[in-house]
């Protein structure tokens, strides 16, 4: 079970997952998943884990956001052509 | 785009306040995500976000326009972030559940069909769910999982941004993303 495949199979994993994954280790992790079953539900949930990240990675800034932190700005470099 | 940017912060740098509107509009929501994917709270988020852009404005001289503004940008939100949470007094016993890498033989729950992330997504209750899970994180592992789901950034400029190597980076994020697949392996 993933016991002893575990360490470098779930490192390769990461690595394709970051897109750093050599074409010769790609093969490897492709032949280990079809070979272990735990390793592709391993996989699996790797994959839809970072899925979840990106689809909810649409939070907006409030509302006047922009406008608030315009108001809070220091005053004193309003003036164009003024260096400090 | 980036030469917009530029542009701007060349007036901004001349003095001209109203430039920095256009680049405070521009990266409002990255710098918010940043935040609140941090504190995981939208008060806070909104907080930081705000002191982001003021202390951006306030030291702008000291950027240097040979490099790309948005790191340094997100590096400043990153700090105050953690200085936030830092002063907060972080939920350490927390650190015990992230490290090592046992359990990843309990499968026996999991349901054999599921539903598409995308559809899941859908409901907000299921987002503030993904982000009490990331809360569950210690802040170094959320950093990095809000930086590298921000817009893809890749682990050199996450380790730019974070001013760490990238062979921490690296490793952050593996043990990051594991955890949170043991926490949303159910959803």
């Amino acid at each position: 079970m993933l016991v002893n495949c575990d360490k470098e199979i779930v490192r390769l994993m990461h690595e394709y997952l970051d897109g750093h994954l050599a074409k010769t280790e790609e093969n490897k992790l492709r032949s280990h998943l079809q070979s272990c079953e735990a390793c592709q539900k391993h996989f699996h949930e790797l994959k839809r884990t970072v899925a979840m990240l990106k689809s909810s990675s649409d939070i907006q800034a409030p509302v006047n956001f922009t406008a608030n932190v315009m108001e809070g700005l220091p005053q004193e470099k309003k003036r164009v052509g003024y260096m400090r | 785009m980036d030469m917009m940017i530029k542009q701007k912060i060349k007036q901004v740098k001349k003095g001209d306040q109203a430039a920095f509107e256009d680049v405070v509009s521009f990266y409002q929501n990255k710098v918010y995500q940043i935040c609140y994917r941090m504190l995981g709270n939208t008060h806070e988020a909104e907080d930081i976000a705000q002191e982001a852009f003021i202390r951006a404005y306030v030291n702008i001289h000291t950027f240097d326009e040979r490099r790309k503004f948005s790191t340094w940008l997100y590096r400043i939100a990153t700090n105050l972030s953690i200085d936030r949470i830092r002063k907060k007094k972080p939920d350490y016993f927390l650190d015990a559940e992230v490290k090592g890498t046992d359990g990843l033989d309990m499968y026996s729950q999991l349901p054999a069909e599921q539903a598409l992330p995308e559809e899941e997504v859908e409901s907000l209750e299921l987002q503030s769910y993904i982000q009490q899970e990331i809360m569950a994180l210690p802040p170094k592992y959320r950093g990095v999982i809000a930086l590298r789901y921000l817009d893809e950034l890749s682990l050199l400029e996450i380790s730019e941004i974070l001013d760490i190597p990238m062979g921490t980076v690296k490793t952050r994020i593996h043990r990051g993303r594991e955890a949170l697949r043991k926490r949303l392996r159910h959803v």
